[in-house]
């Protein structure tokens, strides 16, 4: 079994960086609605012109909420790993339909922050007045609090590939407290680098002062299309931002005349695609047309969710060892076709080219 | 008992509506206070015989806000 110490210093080196990625849209949807709060109070408190020392918006407290609300989700989340003893593992498809559903809610909210039109206040979650009246007799003043916690506890559903890993260990513990305690050990582990990255990230932006709203808005819109372009990838479609990205890069090396042992080819129907911790290499390969080739997937201490690996045309899906060599059969397929393959998240990808 | 609907066009985001409900705890007389940041509008509920329409409007106005009354 993974010990708890591992299971932390992971979350704490590689996990937090890997779920700020994944879910750092969410933290930022949670400060933007404590920011909009905090700029919105300063605003009207200097209508009624009152002398006001200036004051930076409190966004540890909501980072700290968001943070333990989510240590307790993924807690919770181990135990009942532990005890199902079974997997709760989502398609790619199904993936790419959280990930679209998620630029939807944010893309919106952003618009919505920028008033581009009054339909898009429908994209925010607006509590019934019972419930907002049951939290505040409760928590008097922090009714705005609740927001972070929500988020934090819907972490569980867009776990990073990192995390999934952690998953998969808190399955194989087989007891509810066995995997409880390596949840939480892994996400404590990545508490501080969210908490890091979050607070500074946010402190950067006070300086803007009345524009931050917008500079928020605008950093949900970036968020939201990188969510696009993840489902997109995890779709294993061809017009994804990262794609087009990588044949513009690949043009490039032609031009600087790559020698041949970089393509990727390494025989007839044997290709070695090198699993590192940033992704793919070389992230275009090419491949003999008709034959069935052989994908030798090769890690060497890759701890990334890259090591998730992903072909969601074939519907090919493995999850590769930290170290070792992994082979994967494709089919043939015709000249000129393209297949796309990416970690689970979408984060990394790469193409199979049959043009040889 | 009576009900109204005062149109509050300046709520920016959802906490202003929670502010606004805050009116149910803080004046005398106004039972419930049903805000909506999406519809920009607030429908409350207050006993005429403890408070009056202007109260209401002015403790909306105290908050910062400029509430209009729905034709």
């Amino acid at each position: 079994m993974l010990s708890l110490w591992v299971a932390f210093i992971t979350g704490l080196t590689t996990g937090g960086l890997s779920c700020m990625a994944v879910q750092g849209g969410l933290l930022a949807s949670s400060l933007a609605s404590q920011i909009e709060k905090e700029v919105g109070d300063q605003e009207f408190k200097s209508k009624r012109k009152k002398l006001l020392r200036k004051k930076s918006p409190q966004i540890a407290l909501p980072i700290v909420l968001f943070l333990f609300a989510k240590l307790v989700a993924y807690t919770l989340m181990g135990a009942l790993l532990g005890a199902l003893g079974s997997v709760l593992q989502l398609t790619p498809a199904m993936r790419a339909i959280l990930q679209f559903a998620i630029a939807i809610f944010m893309i919106g909210n952003a618009l919505r922050m920028l008033n581009v039109h009054p339909i898009f206040r429908f994209f925010t979650f607006e509590p019934p007045a019972s419930l907002t009246r049951f939290i505040r007799r409760k928590a008097k003043n922090n009714t705005s609090l609740f927001t972070p916690l929500l988020l934090g506890v819907l972490t569980v559903l867009i776990p990073c590939g990192i995390t999934q890993t952690m998953m998969a260990a808190a399955i194989a513990t087989g007891s509810p407290l066995l995997g409880a305690a390596l949840m939480f050990a892994f996400t404590l582990g990545t508490s501080p680098v969210f908490f890091i990255l979050s607070y500074f990230a946010t402190k950067l932006g006070t300086l803007l002062e009345k524009q931050l709203v917008r500079v928020v808005a605008v950093v949900l819109l970036v968020l939201g299309l990188l969510s696009v372009d993840t489902g997109l990838n995890l779709l294993g479609s061809p017009i994804s931002i990262t794609r087009v990205l990588q044949r513009n890069n690949e043009a490039t090396a032609s031009q600087t005349l790559l020698p041949p042992s970089q393509t990727g080819s390494e025989g007839e129907g044997v290709i070695n695609l090198n699993v590192v911790n940033s992704g793919y290499e070389p992230s275009l390969l090419h491949a003999p047309a008709d034959t069935a080739i052989t994908l030798n997937l090769i890690t060497n201490n890759t701890q990334s969710c890259s090591r998730a690996f992903v072909i969601p045309e074939l519907n090919l899906n493995k999850l590769l060892p930290t170290t070792g060599v992994e082979v994967l059969n494709i089919p043939p397929q015709p000249a000129g076709k393209v297949i796309g393959f990416t970690c689970s998240m979408g984060m990394y990808t790469g193409e199979i080219i049959f043009d040889l | 008992m009576k009900s109204v609907t005062i149109d509050v066009k300046d709520m920016h985001c959802i906490n202003c509506a929670m502010k606004l409900q805050v009116l149910e705890d803080d004046l005398p007389g106004v039972i419930t206070v049903d805000a909506s940041y999406r519809n920009q509008c607030m429908t409350v509920i207050y006993d005429d015989s403890l408070v009056n329409l202007n109260q209401i409007l002015g403790a909306v106005k105290d908050l910062g806000y400029s509430p209009e009354l729905t034709q």
